[in-house]
């Protein structure tokens, strides 16, 4: 029996990182082992997570630390100090141009992340990348051991009834148009509002657009969208759904026609494939990871010409067989994210 | 199981839906507007700006850096403020001194960046337009370009009336045909032909003086190079493809392209004629055509053909004409000696044109 411990600065409910932690949390618990999650900041709704300063007590030299790591924080500094197994979970950072300009702070903890990367490489006995383009930047980066374990996520947790009043709101409105991700500039929301733009105009006038994700942490680019919006005459066709609950994201993605993303930077992507899991057809910008996620499954563009991104949602909305095809594309994709296969892969390169 | 995907298909159905819609004007000024329309209330993405970095440096160089001090914490915020005013207050100084210099410095590296960009770089320049000079006069050289043509054409040009019967020979794949198009039409003698006989068609010329003269005719003929003009033309908006003697007067990747544009440009199920003079026969390929400057390379029949099947054109066929003028005797009695002198007649004295014949796939 081994003690994992497993540490991300902030473990919240419905964010893709910590239903990681808490998914493999409790297959690490399954196998016999003791497992706890630690946290700078525990939001409401989370539980059993210990402050993370109880690591400097708790984990003993042979005892497994898991630092899932997405964002420069001065505490990963001190925690590559202790003295135990120590195994970095890398979720990719996004690079600081895309928040320079726009926010000060989220461009200062990227630039941190990415200098800690590299600083913490010899400390680490293993570095895990989420998708095969994580693991290269860990090789890059010169970690010596790394490996590529995608995401587990719990499908389960989506067996959900959906949200009725998300369901009723959104119901018989054709076609509906979703993306969802934290609202920050290298998900380049501001290019789906102007997709969306084009879409009413050139392919369907009464078209919707809805943008799930929380927007505290960007609140400036928020506000520019807001504007953004308004110059282009889409009030009433743009919808700022915030972060939601389970019930309320299988609610939206009951309700889409298409997901589209034209993000610029993805370390891994999880809501493509919560797509395919929803059988809704992805039309996703080739960037970063999203190529490798999507493997197919689903209408990649290599241009970034939003017209041509428009007419490829088009272009699927209007044609039943290909949408069918993309959507059984996807459920094959799926298998690949099999939640007892991640499971067997990570037991086997933490050695457990 | 399903069939899978085809990006690539979707890919290209989608480029042109957007042609098409820009062309049709569906797509207007106002969409592109709304597409290109800058994030409002500050200035472009960081990400955006390092696409174009130069007019950015310019704009961030002008630009002001601010800092609100102001916290809104409740009821400790006046004091956080207060706070942050005195620090600022102390390092004032300090900072602007360092701004300063850096001010100076990001002033410096900028211009010396744009003057880069701008500054006259005699060497180089002249060495770049001595290349480009020499490059000229090369491409000019190479198809004696300064040749006076006129005496050339009374030479050796071929004549008009074996050019007519040739031509008539292909004139009937065409029939029913409403937009035909001859690539290299010259005097304009297909042209005529199709005219003849009700199909519609018009003939491409680099050579305005033949054109003048052929429009003189009540033909169309247009001024232009081939290959640009397929390029213009949109998809499926002609139906036949006439082209002899202009294979052999460019590059095989041109000649590649031209296949290539000429099927996009043409219906589902239309016919392509491409007549060059046949290397098959030896004196042909040793000899006469070599008599043109201007010819870059002979082009053996089964390359022409694998080059047609390649670039995807059905029914692919090979035939020759123009017989030779001079033959050996064949009559003598059976035997070897008459075996050996029909094959030494194949050899040398074979036809002197031929024409790879295909089609676009049916739809």
């Amino acid at each position: 029996m081994t003690r994992v411990h497993q540490f991300h600065p902030v473990l919240a409910p419905g964010d893709a990182m910590s239903n990681h932690v808490f998914a493999l949390q409790r297959r690490l618990r399954e196998w016999g082992h003791e497992a706890r999650a630690y946290a700078i900041e525990a939001k409401p709704g989370v539980d059993e997570v210990l402050p993370y300063r109880r690591l400097f007590r708790d984990a003993a030299p042979e005892d497994l630390v898991l630092l899932h790591f997405s964002m420069g924080n001065e505490v990963f500094t001190q925690l590559a100090k202790l003295r135990a197994r120590k195994v970095l979970v890398y979720h990719n950072i996004t690079p600081a141009e895309f928040f320079r300009g726009i926010n000060a702070h989220a461009a200062t903890y990227a630039r941190l992340g990415r200098r800690q990367l590299v600083e913490m490489a010899p400390a680490m006995e293993l570095a895990i990348g989420v998708s095969e383009y994580d693991r290269r930047e860990l090789e890059e980066a010169g970690y010596a051991r790394t490996a590529h374990v995608p995401i587990l996520i719990d499908w389960h947790a989506y067996d959900t009834t959906p949200d009725d009043a998300v369901m009723a709101r959104w119901d018989g409105v054709r076609p509906l148009l979703l993306f969802v991700g934290r609202v920050s500039p290298h998900k380049r929301q501001d290019d789906l509002i102007r997709l969306l733009a084009y879409y009413r105009a050139c392919i369907a006038p009464n078209a919707r657009l809805v943008l799930v994700g929380g927007y505290r942490d960007q609140p400036q680019y928020h506000a520019r969208l807001i504007e953004l919006v308004k110059a282009l005459h889409l009030e009433p066709a743009v919808t700022f759904a915030g972060p939601v609950s389970t019930a309320e994201l299988v609610a939206y993605f009951r309700s889409a026609s298409a997901f589209v993303s034209l993000s610029e930077h993805e370390g891994f992507g999880v809501p493509l494939l919560e797509a395919m899991k929803f059988d809704v057809p992805v039309i996703a910008y080739d960037a970063a990871a999203v190529g490798e996620t999507v493997d197919g499954a689903g209408v990649l563009l290599k241009d970034r010409d939003l017209a041509q991104a428009a007419e490829a949602v088009g272009l699927v909305l209007e044609r039943p067989a290909l949408r069918e095809q993309l959507v059984a594309a996807g459920r094959e994709r799926l298998k690949a994210f099999d939640p007892d296969q991640v499971a067997l892969r990570t037991r086997e390169v933490l050695g457990l | 199981m399903n069939e899978p995907v085809d990006l690539a298909a979707i890919q290209a159905e989608i480029r042109e839906r957007v042609q098409r819609k820009r062309a049709s004007g569906a797509y207007g000024d106002d969409v592109r507007a709304a597409l290109e329309l800058p994030l409002p209330g500050g200035r472009a993405l960081f990400s955006e700006d390092l696409g174009d970095p130069l007019p950015a440096l310019q704009d961030t160089l002008a630009e002001e850096a601010t800092y609100d001090a102001t916290s809104h914490r409740r009821f400790v915020g006046p004091a956080i403020t207060l706070g942050r005013r005195v620090v600022i207050g102390l390092v004032r100084w300090w900072v602007a001194a360092i701004t300063d210099r850096q001010e100076r410095i990001n002033q410096l590296l900028a211009q010396a960046v744009i003057d880069q960009r701008d500054a006259p770089s005699p060497q180089f320049d002249e060495r770049l337009a001595r290349l480009e000079r020499e490059w000229r006069r090369w491409q000019k050289d190479e198809v004696a370009a300064d040749l006076e043509s006129k005496y050339f054409a009374a030479r050796f040009s071929g004549d008009e009336k074996d050019i007519r019967s040739q031509s008539e020979s292909f004139v009937e794949l065409f029939r029913g045909r409403k937009r035909v198009l001859d690539l290299g039409s010259g005097r304009g003698t297909f042209l005529e032909l199709l005219r003849d006989k009700g199909i519609g068609g018009y003939g491409v010329d680099p050579d305005a003086t033949m054109n003048e003269a052929v429009r003189g005719r009540g033909l169309e003929a247009l001024t232009a190079d081939g290959l640009s003009h397929l390029r213009s033309l949109a998809d499926g908006s002609i139906d036949g493809l006439y082209c002899r003697h202009v294979a052999e007067h460019v590059q095989p990747g041109e000649l590649v392209a031209i296949l290539r544009e000429a099927r996009r440009a043409l219906e589902p199920g239309s016919p392509v004629v491409f007549v060059t003079p046949n290397p098959a026969t030896l004196t042909v390929g040793a000899h006469t055509f070599w008599l043109d400057p201007q010819h870059r390379r002979p082009i053996p029949p089964d390359l022409f053909h694998f080059y047609l099947e390649v670039e995807g054109y059905d029914r692919v066929e090979t035939r020759t004409s123009q017989p030779s003028e001079t033959r050996l005797d064949e009559s003598v009695p059976a035997g070897p000696v008459r075996d050996n002198v029909k094959l030494l007649n194949a050899t040398l004295f074979g036809d002197r044109d031929y024409a790879v014949i295909g089609w676009t796939p049916a739809r």
